[in-house]
């Protein structure tokens, strides 16, 4: 694939290494003559040095028809405008527009960009899918804890879903037992030929011992 | 008559000229500026608001009343920053009148199928020069 790196220091860097191993063919584009110094010596490879806000520093790169774009520089307004030229001057076919402030994934997705990427979003989104993760899995031990219910939020994209009981493969010697579908606003209690659907939430009737590997195969 | 709200982003002298300009003719002008610095640069007849705050950040924006502003005007000294201004007022907060300054005329293609209305310097010193050479011929 032809990559296109625009701006960025050590994300940059740590780019073009994870791209070389894979032999991609790489274009480096970076405003910063010593960043571009730094990045060409520790890669062994050519940085052409331009503003990649300029449609003439994108055209002397040679970026036309390329694969992907990625725009690392630190404003998010210099990324968009890197992105919108990429896209609709030089024909490249996907752009990753990386953005400091969080409030402008959602501004630049309205701005017709596909792929915008926050590090600060991502955070907030991973740990509010933990904390959602921690809260849906309720258990209730039974009998002097000899087995356990656990309810499950299955999410849309488990491998699961889509699945007939019957046809999911629990790993072996895993005892387990769905016994019962919430699915608003029935309350299922399920044969081999019901199908699993994104937003059910299962009760499983398991021994402990099988419970860890219960979550951990749903969960995927 | 009732006042049009207008924005000015970018207190160059081109935005404070415009700024006072428009607070003269009783708009009620809202001024933003990264620095408060630059509010110094507003002559005495203005009568408007500052706003001090980086318009990066949308809510900076939607807390000097974008959504009810008829006219956004954006002279930061930033091309990419005022194209950004602009397709935020056109595509997100349907502002009326929309006007940018951009020193790099390449740069039209990112507002094109849009109505923001863009003042290029080098165009118009061009055209000056072409007219002052055109009086030194005759």
């Amino acid at each position: 694939m032809r990559i296109v790196i625009a701006g960025g220091t050590n994300e940059a860097d740590f780019l073009i290494k994870m791209f070389q191993k894979k032999k991609h063919q790489l274009t480096i584009i970076n405003a910063d003559e010593r960043v571009c110094e730094w990045l060409s010596r520790e890669n062994h490879v050519s940085v052409y040095n331009g503003d990649p806000s300029k449609e003439y520093s994108l055209a002397d790169a040679d970026v036309k028809n390329a694969d992907i774009l990625i725009a690392l520089t630190p404003r998010d307004a210099d990324n968009l405008v890197i992105c919108q030229l990429a896209l609709d001057v030089f024909n490249i076919k996907r752009c990753v527009c990386v953005v400091s402030n969080p409030k402008n994934v959602e501004i630049f997705k309205k701005l017709g960009l596909k792929s915008v990427i926050s590090s600060t979003y991502l955070v907030a989104q991973t740990i509010e899918r933990h904390s959602i993760v921690d809260n849906l899995i309720r258990t209730l031990p039974i009998e002097e804890e000899k087995i356990v219910l656990t309810e499950l939020e299955i999410d849309p994209d488990y491998s699961i879903v889509g699945k007939q009981l019957k046809d999911i493969d629990f790993p072996e010697q895993t005892e387990v037992n769905i016994s019962c579908i919430f699915r608003d606003p029935d309350v299922i209690i399920p044969t081999g030929k019901t199908t699993i659907r994104g937003g059910d939430r299962l009760v499983v009737v398991s021994t402990p011992e099988s419970q860890e590997m219960l979550i951990e195969y749903v969960q995927r | 008559m009732k006042k049009n709200r207008v924005l000015i982003i970018g207190l160059g002298r081109l935005g404070s000229s415009i700024a006072t300009l428009l607070s003269v003719e009783g708009e009620e002008v809202l001024v933003i500026d990264k620095s408060e610095d630059s509010f110094r640069k507003l002559s005495d007849r203005f009568s408007g608001y500052e706003i001090t705050g980086d318009v990066v950040d949308a809510d900076v924006l939607e807390n000097a009343g974008i959504k009810s502003a008829k006219t956004v005007v954006a002279t930061t000294n930033d091309d990419n920053m005022n194209i950004f201004i602009a397709q935020i007022c056109f595509y997100i907060y349907d502002v009326p009148n929309i006007y940018i300054r951009l020193s790099d005329n390449n740069k039209k293609k990112l507002i094109e199928n849009t109505n923001v209305k863009a003042i290029y310097p080098f165009e118009l010193s061009m055209d000056e020069f072409k007219r002052l050479r055109e009086k030194e011929r005759i």
